[in-house]
């Protein structure tokens, strides 16, 4: 079944070919079931047809004379004696009457042979026969074996004298026989049986031309499902398949545009299903996309916001150095690396007047846009404070009552504060639960100076904080950092640690503080390898060369 | 980290195993959030806590916080480096530590 426009797929094929098995076996079931059928309704055909014929036969007998006739013929096979009687009735006017009858019969009723005999043990005794072949023909008192297919019948016959219920078949020369073995009883006693053998000369000729008449019909059935299976197919499967995959095809390759031959599918069943789901789909992806668009296009403009808040942030931080380049008596140097796009840490750093600088670093507890703004306002509220006047105590404290309003997002920040007299040196720290300051003094080794730290800013309200009074001498080095540096961590998940900063700082404890910040910088990079950064990096380094103009120096 | 809650009517004690960092504090902070309606005394067992970072710190405080309004917190078997991050982060003023 070929169709110009639609191929036949594999699994239109696939089913033509299991409908052809089905057809093939029906065939083959309903020949099989009808020619039995027909084979049992023609042999019961030809069944009663002999029983018919040997009932009319035993109508003829004068069942006296029958007798007579048969004892003769038994005591003449069993004694020898009668011999002269058998001769004589041979050739009596009544027997050949009824062998005439009898052969009348057989003619007229058109089968092939009618005898009548009496049995005894495994013989049969003939009492008349009709055999149209003359050499074959019996005569009274003759004998012969009783032939094996009817063996059993005509001696239960016999017996019972009721006549053989099954259908004795018997293949012959001339094609398929059935013999009817009917017995005479006769004053209580079986006297005689009739055979007849009828021939069912029609039935196999009439077997071939059923079968040959049910294969045509079969054939020309099949024919006709093929054509009206492949039309089926055609129509209602493979040509609305191949317009949704054409439709799908189409959707790809011309930029989503949706055709509307999808909704033209109206088969009511599930290839319309198919259809309408294709089409959902289809609007669905569409939908899909545009609102992909939508997102990616609003990710991109935060994405840029926060870019350039990240930007505003860093350059909140004072980022030029050398940054008091007229200023001989300190130098310092600061960085910080936001591990997101807006960090939460922060330094600072400030001439308060000519003879005091404000140094401070700070982490916001979190990450991201809140603890960028909270970072904001910290930085702000401090170098105010600060510029204003006051201990780093009082700075702290202002910076935390202002931070702990309405502090919903309970952040807080860590900061250490201090603020240096740049003539003499001398120092007054705040830490509020910062890290530990790293301090080298001339000639000496960076160490870390532990003392107790006060609650971080913003934590709790009414916090006193407590000061801390160093001195820095000419040659001293003051080194401050965030967490992002001790708890920069490896793959491994081992932590860079205080032990390893201080002996980065140590490798050149001379060093100016950027190429101290910038040591300690590489050091990290170099034990973390390729593990990603999860929090800001941001130090501080101060060195103090006093003030040589200075009375106090 | 683990985290082992004991209830027993408005007291609720928090055991905490392993590291209290970054990682694990929001799990540590939904906990705390879920559990901590109706509670008037609430301890926190850290004998097997090894470590609290800046972040664990501010759910603590957050705790802290919202227990001074309902009840009682209690720190209890800090260890000496987890005492230590108290002392230096100053949190040692605030938090209510036994010793």
């Amino acid at each position: 079944m070929e169709n110009k426009k639609y191929r036949i797929t594999g699994l239109a094929g696939r089913l033509i070919l299991g409908l052809a098995v089905i057809v093939a076996l029906v065939t083959i079931g309903s020949i099989f079931v009808g020619v039995r059928t027909y084979r049992a309704s023609t042999h019961r055909h030809y069944n009663d047809v002999a029983y018919q014929v040997a009932r009319s036969a035993e109508l003829l007998f004068d069942k006296e004379e029958l007798e007579n006739w048969s004892d003769i013929a038994v005591e003449y096979n069993t004694s020898g004696t009668g011999i002269e009687e058998i001769a004589r009735i041979r050739e009596s006017e009544e027997y050949l009457g009824y062998v005439e009858a009898f052969t009348d019969l057989r003619r007229g009723m058109d089968v092939d042979d009618i005898f009548v005999g009496a049995v005894n043990g495994d013989e049969i005794y003939y009492i008349l026969d009709t055999d149209p072949v003359e050499d074959r023909r019996f005569n009274l008192g003759d004998r012969s074996g009783i032939e094996d297919y009817i063996s059993d019948a005509v001696r239960s016959s016999w017996e019972t004298g009721i006549p053989y219920s099954g259908y004795l078949l018997h293949e012959t020369d001339y094609g398929l026989n059935i013999t009817a073995v009917y017995p005479i009883v006769y004053d209580g006693r079986t006297i005689a049986f009739i055979a007849v053998e009828s021939p069912m000369r029609t039935l196999e000729s009439d077997v071939s031309s059923y079968i040959f008449t049910v294969l045509i019909i079969v054939c020309i059935i099949t024919v006709i499902l093929f054509v009206l299976t492949a039309f089926i197919l055609v129509n209602l499967l493979i040509k609305p398949i191949k317009t949704i995959s054409h439709e799908a095809a189409y959707f790809v390759e011309n930029e989503n545009e949706i055709s509307e031959n999808l909704r033209k599918i109206k088969n009511h069943d599930e290839i319309q299903v198919l259809a309408e789901s294709v089409l959902k789909m289809e609007i669905g992806i569409n939908e899909y996309i545009s609102n992909l668009t939508k997102v990616t296009a609003e990710k991109e403009r935060i994405g840029a916001e926060l870019n350039v808040a990240a930007k505003i942030q860093a350059d909140m931080l004072p980022g030029v150095f050398p940054a008091f380049p007229d200023r001989k008596e300190f130098d310092l140097y600061a960085s910080m690396d936001p591990a997101k796009e807006v960090g939460g840490d922060f330094y600072d750093f400030f001439l308060i007047d000519d003879d005091h600088i404000g140094l401070v670093i700070a982490d916001v507890s979190g990450k991201g846009v809140p603890a960028a703004l909270f970072m904001v306002i910290a930085k702000t509220l401090i170098k105010n404070r600060a510029m204003m006047g006051g201990s780093p105590s009082e700075v702290l404290a202002y910076a935390n009552d202002q931070l702990g309003e309405g502090n919903e997002a309970e952040l807080f920040v860590t900061v250490w504060f201090a603020i240096i007299e740049i003539s003499t040196g001398k120092g007054i720290a705040a830490n509020a639960g910062h890290e530990h300051p790293a301090l080298r003094k001339k000639d000496g080794k960076f160490e870390l100076i532990k003392y107790r730290h006060s609650p971080a800013v913003a934590t709790m309200p009414g916090i006193n904080f407590r000061e801390h009074e160093f001195k820095l001498d000419p040659g001293d080095s003051l080194y401050v950092y965030t967490d992002g540096v001790t708890e920069a961590t490896r793959s491994d998940n081992v932590l860079f640690g205080t032990d390893r900063m201080i002996e980065s700082l140590n490798k050149n404890p001379d060093a100016d503080p950027e190429s101290m910040l910038d040591t300690v910088r590489a050091d990290i990079d170099e034990f973390v390898g390729d593990a990603p950064q999860f929090d800001d990096i941001t130090m501080l380094g101060f060195k103090y060369m006093g003030s040589e103009e200075s009375p106090l120096a | 980290m683990t985290i082992n809650k004991t209830q027993d009517g408005s007291k609720l004690e928090i055991a905490l195993e392993g590291r209290l960092d970054t990682m694990t504090t929001p799990s540590l902070e939904e906990e705390i959030k879920n559990s901590i309606e109706g509670i008037t005394e609430l301890v926190f067992d850290l004998k097997d806590l090894a470590y609290v970072s800046s972040a664990g710190l501010r759910v603590l405080l957050s705790a802290q916080k919202t227990m001074n309004k309902q009840g009682t917190m209690t720190i209890r078997n800090a260890n000496e480096e987890v005492l230590e991050i108290f002392e230096v982060t100053g949190f040692i003023d605030i938090l209510n530590i036994e010793e």
